[in-house]
């Protein structure tokens, strides 16, 4: 069975002064959805997403909620979850007394609040500092404390805006899970990042967006299976990497320079391993030799690098 | 959830941010020892210029004269030589009199003018005229006969303004301008503050920013009205103190607190200080750096409006008079103002009253407006022009 829509978006625009900043973008967000919402710096996303928290206003298109606690007496923003790409919490207060009335005027009584506050708080070993001041946490501890802020009032759907960034390789890790866990939870994901190999993790549709543009929306399954089939080869040479001759190659669409001894090979869609070692043996002093899955990454970049031109 | 649960919610953040009873109370006892320090200072030297002053005179000066000095100066008579020596050393010593005397004329030499000099020239008066009423032969009662004032029978035909409720007008205009001082600080902290740690976007997703709006004028209202009443209970029992040592009845104080006046002028200061918190909101609301705007010496203008009202007392019925007492931004200190001193009809105190709430209804709005589009930026500042154009866009 289908699952029900929850958000959809339809021909979302947004100007500023002469740029557009979101040109007529359509999606929409299923119940149980961990939703990327990727694209390069100043594609659009933060604009989108300001637009569907209802901080700024769309010069043309429909944005429909579908959630549960809707006609219930709850208002949409107290369905919703937001962490903001501009993290800013009231750094001269108590931990706690931010997140109960972060999580107050969302709808929460004080006391669930509280309870969901050091649930939390424990969870990401900052329990004992609950009656901290902010400021005098670390920065990495800060960004927890937001996240805790954009999801303590338990929201049906949540959207996190760089919740990655500002986190070491192991609070990297460790957010994935919580986003696991509060998508299994219940609450439906939108999220977005520059992390692919995290994003890829997590989600299971995206949305690529670039110069305000729509240019890829569908499962990330999808994805892969439309763009992912090209053969990448990490090369290194003994001496300095030839590239002119291995661009000569005529399967070869794209050669990235990792050093001056390493380059990756991307190679055109539906192209054959053997024809290539053939290739490839005629070159001196190749020292490594290594074949890799086309990542989300490097479909993003692709897809990025298609549209620009 | 609903505004007023929301607006209830933020209320009371801002005022439980900013209302500490312990600062309270440390300021308090700060304000207590300086005036203890004041007022022993001060007694210690209004009691130092109670004593007698030296004051040096001339050998030939009249005895008469050196008599009626001697009731309030401390006199030494100086020889020629001694002359000489005090004049000479007076730059050195920069302090004390010396009195000549050449027939009716006098010659002082001090270091500068003082108070002490025109208290010597009063003397001086009284002895002249001592000896020009000796020399007309004019008995002391003649004098006073012809200087005795005009008989005036006064007769007022507006005797409502009492002394009291004077200066109950006064003590709530000048709460009022308090409360709009306490309101200048906070509202920095609340709003530009908060803009500049960058809250203020994850606010807005939870809540509409009219309920944002509110609910900081209402809390720091309450932050400024709570400050005051602190320091009213202090001021009334420190006044109860004062009657009792000086033994005046009780009755004294009570004579100040006329309930009807009371409910009055407190009705215009709430509505006053709100109105006044909406137009700071508004202006807190475009600062994006409180250290380098211009506009920050925009905050301190209601303090100039309401202590403006205070001119009133000196000519209440004239025509700027009555438009200050109507138009709202002066209209909470200057209608009760005008009220104590004049006639003022029943229908120019409701008038007068639903204007001031009205703008109040209004300014609110206007500020959570200007928020709204001013919210997201954190650079460049926008101009007044850029507001109305982005208030215009709005729409």
């Amino acid at each position: 069975m289908a699952k029900q829509e929850i958000l959809k978006v339809e021909g979302l625009r947004k100007r500023f002064k002469d740029i557009d900043a979101v040109n007529k973008i359509s999606f929409s967000v299923a119940e149980g959805d961990v939703f990327a919402f990727l694209g390069p710096n100043g594609a659009g996303k933060t604009t989108t997403i300001r637009i569907l928290m209802d901080i700024i206003h769309a010069d043309e298109g429909a944005i429909s909620w579908n959630l549960k606690g809707q006609g219930n007496g709850f208002s949409i923003a107290s369905l919703l979850g937001y962490l903001p790409e501009e993290r800013g919490l009231y750094l001269d207060l108590p931990v706690i007394n931010s997140l109960i009335y972060l999580a107050g005027i969302r709808g929460m009584q004080k006391s669930k609040a509280k309870i969901a506050a050091m649930h939390w708080l424990e969870k990401l070993e900052l329990a004992d500092r609950a009656n901290e001041k902010l400021q005098a946490l670390s920065k990495g501890n800060q960004q927890k404390i937001q996240f805790i802020a954009s999801i303590l009032h338990e929201p049906e759907f949540v959207i996190l805006d760089e919740p990655f960034s500002g986190f070491d390789p192991i609070n990297q890790e460790k957010f994935i899970e919580f986003i696991k866990e509060i998508n299994y939870n219940g609450t439906t994901v939108l999220l977005s990042a520059h992390q692919m190999p995290l994003v890829e993790k997590v989600a299971n549709k995206v949305f690529l967006i670039n110069d305000g543009c729509e240019i890829y929306n569908g499962s990330l399954s999808d994805i892969y299976n439309k763009f992912g089939d090209r053969m990448v080869i990490d090369l290194a040479f003994e001496d300095h990497a030839p590239l002119n001759k291995v661009s000569e190659i005529e399967e070869v669409e794209d050669i990235e320079s990792v050093d001056e001894k390493q380059i990756k090979v991307t190679f055109m869609p539906g192209t054959k391993m053997e024809p290539i070692l053939n290739k490839l043996s005629g070159f001196a002093g190749i020292t490594e030799f290594r074949t890799q899955k086309y990542t989300l990454h490097d479909i993003f970049l692709n897809l990025v690098k298609n549209h620009r031109s | 959830m609903n505004y007023w649960l929301q607006l209830k919610t933020v209320m009371l953040w801002e005022y439980h941010r900013f209302f500490k009873i312990k600062n309270e109370l440390i300021g308090i006892v700060i304000m207590l020892v300086f005036f203890v320090i004041g007022f022993f200072g001060s007694s210690y030297a209004f009691k130092a210029s109670q004593d007698k002053s030296p004051i040096h005179v001339a050998e030939g000066v009249d005895g008469e004269l050196i008599e009626l000095l001697s009731e309030n100066f401390d006199v030494t008579i100086l020889d020629d030589r001694e002359q000489e020596t005090f004049i000479a050393e007076l730059p050195e010593r920069k302090s004390g009199s010396l009195l000549t005397q050449e027939g009716a004329t006098f010659e002082v030499h001090s270091w500068r003018n003082s108070g002490r000099i025109k208290e010597l020239q009063s003397y001086l008066d009284e002895y002249r005229s001592g000896l020009a009423m000796r020399e007309i032969d004019l008995p002391k009662e003649s004098l006073q006969y012809v200087l005795k004032p005009a008989t005036v029978k006064e007769v007022y035909y507006f005797t409502a303004g009492s002394r009291e409720r004077r200066i109950m007008a006064i003590f709530f205009s000048g709460m009022m301008v308090m409360a709009v001082f306490i309101s200048f600080a906070y509202q920095f902290t609340a709003i530009t503050g908060e803009k500049q740690l960058r809250i203020t976007e994850q606010i807005v997703s939870a809540i509409r920013p009219q309920v944002w709006m509110d609910g900081k004028i209402l809390g720091i209202t309450l932050t400024g009205f709570s400050s005051i009443l602190i320091y009213t209970i202090i001021s009334i029992l420190g006044g109860i103190i004062y009657f009792q040592i000086t033994g005046s009845p009780l009755s004294s104080v009570l004579a100040y607190l006329h309930l009807p006046s009371i409910l009055l002028f407190l009705s215009f200061t709430v509505v006053g200080v709100l109105l006044w918190n909406s137009v700071l909101a508004a202006i807190a609301s475009i600062i994006t750096d409180p250290n380098n705007s211009v506009k920050s010496s925009l905050m301190i203008l209601p303090s100039l409006f309401v202590g403006a009202s205070f001119l009133l007392l000196l000519n209440p019925d004239n025509h700027v008079a009555v438009f200050l007492s109507w138009f709202p931004l002066f209209s909470a200190s200057a209608m009760p103002m005008r009220f104590v001193v004049t006639d003022v009809a029943w229908w120019e105190l409701m008038g007068s009253f639903i204007f001031l709430a009205l703008a109040f209804y209004f300014i609110r709005k206007l500020a959570a407006r200007i928020f709204h589009v001013s919210i997201l930026i954190n650079g460049n500042e926008p101009t007044w022009k850029d507001v109305f154009r982005m208030l215009k866009e709005s729409k």
